[in-house]
């Protein structure tokens, strides 16, 4: 990868965390045959969309792959004894 | 036995508004108290707080939080906390609150916690004043977490953080972040007070299960981790154990099946 590329990948990964409409610390970026790929997990689809939009707002040039994957919740499990 | 329901990092937002409604309107039938590791928002706005706080009305059991990260980024953490407070929930800052559930009492210690990284590869207060402000920050909260827990005297103690106190429940974050996502000064300060349960969230990518240097229990229910609406940890004491398990050591107790904890998944998307 260029060493540019290393910069633009740290740019948007700090993007996603501190723009308020996604602020999610933990999206992976990576840049493969010059497309960016975001995987990892968000809250919900507008988080999802909203990552796509950042994305392109800082690399406009390039294609993005949104590869995020809308966090699941189950019902709580058995409970777990702590004895003193 | 007390029985705690807990979460972390629900990040809310106006578009979860719901989500987690379904199953927190039934915690009442599995816990007695409802704790909360930090991260109830995702940046912090009034408007998102208000929104988790309509979520948290349908909960029937006092409820306990902390701040986290998330939660101070717009810089309207003493808004935030006083939505909070105003919805009846008690926010925890280096702080402690007490509640009797049947014949038996409970102390909650709660700090948000921050930074540092953990013994033998930590920061320390050394160098520029950023520096020395960043591990000083840690070392206030943890002795002000020390002075919270050592000054309850109750059957059981819990404390509940944001940032983690052990590597444990981190292993499966990046190393490079250790130093960003607690601090071993946090588990120190509990070892040498003691406490039944150590709670926190925070590391997304991190394991259920650790335990401290001194035999504390240590539990990540950060909702990434758990995958589920909260975990349930019941507190008993070895000689009442209900289910005649060895003195001082863990097992999965089975209880009733209620709405609690039935096995349905429903997916939020």
């Amino acid at each position: 990868m260029k060493a540019e590329y290393q910069y633009l990948v740290a740019k948007l990964q700090r993007a996603l965390a501190e723009d308020p409409r996604v602020n999610v610390l933990d999206i992976k970026v990576m840049m493969v045959a010059e497309k960016i790929h975001l995987t990892g997990q968000v809250a919900n689809e507008e988080h999802k969309m909203a990552a796509t939009k950042v994305a392109l707002l800082v690399l406009p040039d390039l294609e993005i792959r949104n590869e995020l994957t809308v966090l699941s919740v189950g019902a709580p499990a058995q409970p777990e004894a702590i004895i003193d | 036995m007390i029985r705690i329901a807990t979460i972390a990092d629900v990040h809310f937002s106006q578009t979860t508004d719901g989500l987690l409604r379904p199953y927190w309107s039934s915690l009442h039938e599995c816990a007695d108290l409802f704790l909360i590791g930090g991260d109830l928002t995702t940046h912090g706005g009034a408007d998102q707080v208000a929104a988790l706080a309509r979520e948290l009305s349908y909960v029937r059991v006092p409820i306990v939080a902390v701040l986290g990260n998330h939660d101070y980024h717009s810089n309207q953490d003493k808004e935030v906390r006083k939505i909070l407070e105003a919805a009846g929930v008690i926010v925890l800052e280096g702080t402690n609150t007490t509640f009797t559930i049947g014949a038996e009492s409970i102390g909650i210690a709660g700090t948000s916690g921050f930074g540092g990284g953990f013994a033998g590869a930590c920061g320390s207060s050394f160098g520029e004043p950023e520096m020395k402000a960043f591990i000083g920050h840690t070392e206030r909260l943890a002795n002000s977490l020390e002075a919270a827990l050592s000054d309850l005297k109750t059957d059981f103690r819990v404390a509940l953080l944001h940032y983690s106190p052990v590597k444990d429940t981190i292993t499966g974050e990046r190393l490079e972040i250790y130093p960003f996502l607690g601090s071993y000064l946090f588990a120190e300060a509990v070892d040498r007070t003691g406490a039944d349960l150590i709670i926190h969230g925070h590391a997304h990518h991190g394991q259920e299960k650790g335990i401290t240097a001194g035999g504390v229990p240590v539990r990540n229910v950060a909702l990434p981790v758990l995958r589920r609406a909260y975990a349930i940890y019941n507190l008993e004491k070895a000689a009442h154990s209900s289910t005649g398990a060895a003195q001082g050591s863990g097992a999965i107790s089975e209880s009733p099946r209620t709405s609690c904890n039935t096995a349905a998944e429903i997916s939020a998307s």
